[in-house]
């Protein structure tokens, strides 16, 4: 009989050869097709500089469009994940609505969601704001409500006690216990939705996803390199600025 | 009536019954029942009554419930049986029957001290200070996080007389543990309540902050006549300060009476196994 410390790595082994087979992954092929891949990647270089300029704008279209879809989510989770939160939800029902929800946004896919927003509001950025708006609350709700059920109960516990209401105790006590953590997770969304409005372009979505894409069609592949290497300078951008945003708020927690 | 300089707020145009009413007493507890969750019946029958201006402690061993019994008296926890009634300023308030509405009534008129001195760890003192007068507060106002100048003085006012003036601005999270127990009272007293509960208030305390706080405790009830309750577990602390001494054994009150407690009356809160200690 197998030892019970051999029998996961067996068990990742087996699943690992399982998923190879099934899904007809091979080596073979991949060396094969790097003569097509060089050939596509050269057929980009030079990126095309003229454009860099042009396509500036739809850059900072897809920023906004992941900061307003980042702002609107957090407006949005914030009461939600308040009703799921087990220790502030006013009823059973409600937790289980409000959770309910909450699994939902996070089990569509965005694309999908921007998708039923473009033929609803037609093309452009709008839909994509909205797509980031309802999926991201998949993931904030969750966290937030996490957090909010791990606050210390001794300080909302006192501000009910000298007669405040319920939700004089959240914006007192709980909201103080929880903004750290609330930061931290909205800051991690903001990086990831700068890279979802990306994808979100390509349906339709406005941002510089779409003018990816349209460079695709179009073979313009000069333009499409440069469209990628200002990808890549969006992402680190936000991601530095998230970053600086965290240090500077947890330096705060430090120094108290 | 006991004249009182500082009575609690918005008693004006409520029917005074002072005449007829057990006015003397500022807190009834009549036949108290309260069951824990697991079905054990913790608190049996206790009966007692605080006068204004009392200092009282409660003194018992560990698990007989003394704190249920002071969360009972606030409704932090609902009890099973009996009846508390909270007498302000000659207006009975029956805590037992309370609807959701009229406990928040109740618990302005409670102020309450805690063991882990329950601040809001990340808020400035005078902010802490200020949560005292939420309960006096709309609502919508109080979300603006803006408070009435005259409220801001009381808080001031409060903490100079806690001797922390010094501390207002800063976070309530980096103070010591004797600090944060006097911005606890400074919260209680800018409630502005009649009676107050205290849970433990120095068992986390080194002793002399412990006499630090107490002597504030004791300052401010009679001060300002607040009636106080305090669940201790020194009685060495409750014949320093108290004015008088509730035992609570096996749910109901066995000793009512001096602070000074004689080896018999300790023997009779804490049993005979004790007595050697």
């Amino acid at each position: 009989m197998l030892q019970n410390r051999y029998i996961i790595p067996v068990l990742f082994l087996l699943f690992f050869i399982w998923s190879i087979i099934g899904t007809g992954f091979s080596i073979k092929d991949l060396i094969a097709g790097v003569p097509n891949l060089s050939n596509f990647i050269g057929c980009m270089f030079p990126p095309a500089w003229d454009t860099f300029v042009p396509l500036i704008s739809p850059a900072i279209e897809t920023i906004q469009m992941a900061f307003l879809g980042t702002v609107f989510a957090v407006a949005l989770s914030v009461p939600v994940a308040l009703l799921a939160a087990n220790n502030i939800t006013p009823s059973k029902p409600v937790k289980v609505l409000a959770r309910g929800f909450i699994a939902f946004t996070r089990t569509v896919p965005d694309i999908v969601f921007a998708l039923i927003f473009v033929s609803a509001v037609g093309l452009g950025p709008v839909p994509g704001i909205l797509a980031l708006a309802i999926h991201s609350v998949g993931m904030l709700g969750k966290l937030y409500a996490e957090a909010i059920e791990e606050v210390d109960p001794g300080p909302v516990e006192a501000v009910e006690a000298v007669g405040a209401g319920k939700l004089q105790a959240v914006h007192y006590a709980v909201i103080p216990q929880v903004t750290p953590s609330f930061v931290a997770s909205t800051l991690y969304r903001f990086d990831i939705n700068v890279r979802s409005s990306i994808v979100l372009g390509l349906v339709g979505a406005g941002g510089i996803g779409f003018e990816l894409i349209m460079a695709m069609r179009l073979f313009r592949y000069h333009e499409m390199l440069t469209i990628l290497i200002i990808i890549f300078i969006v992402v680190m951008l936000s991601e530095w600025a998230s970053n600086s945003i965290r240090a500077h708020v947890i330096g705060e927690e430090v120094l108290k | 009536m006991t004249a009182r300089m500082n009575t609690c707020g918005e008693s004006e145009g409520r029917l005074d019954i002072s005449e007829t009413g057990n006015w003397s007493y500022m807190l009834t507890v009549d036949h108290l029942r309260k069951r824990l969750p697991g079905g054990k019946l913790l608190l049996r029958d206790i009966n007692f009554s605080v006068g204004e201006g009392e200092f009282v402690a409660i003194l018992g061993l560990s698990g007989t419930g003394k704190t249920i019994l002071l969360r009972c008296i606030n409704r932090l926890t609902t009890p099973d049986g009996g009846e508390i009634v909270l007498t302000d300023n000659g207006n009975p308030l029956n805590i037992t029957q309370s609807n959701a509405g009229e406990i928040r009534e109740v618990r302005r008129r409670i102020g309450m001290i805690f063991q882990s001195f329950n601040l809001v760890k990340r808020r400035s003192v005078i902010e802490n200070v200020l949560i005292g007068k939420l309960g006096r507060i709309g609502t919508v106002r109080s979300l603006m996080r803006r408070f009435a100048d005259d409220d801001i003085e009381m808080a001031h006012r409060a903490l100079n007389r806690v001797g922390i003036s010094d501390l207002a601005d800063r976070r309530a999270g980096t103070l010591s543990g004797g600090e944060q127990q006097r911005v606890a009272i400074a919260r209680s007293i800018v409630q502005d309540p009649c009676l107050l509960l205290a849970d433990e208030p120095v068992a986390n305390l080194d002793p002399t902050t412990a006499e630090v706080v107490m002597e504030h405790l004791r300052s401010i009830s009679v001060g300002n006549g607040i009636s106080t309750l305090a669940v201790l577990h020194q009685p060495e602390l409750a014949r320093m300060y108290a004015t008088r001494v509730l035992g609570v054994r096996d749910g109901v009150i066995v000793y009512d009476g001096d602070a000074r407690l004689s080896d018999d009356d300790f023997e009779v809160i804490y049993g005979s196994n004790n007595v050697a200690e």
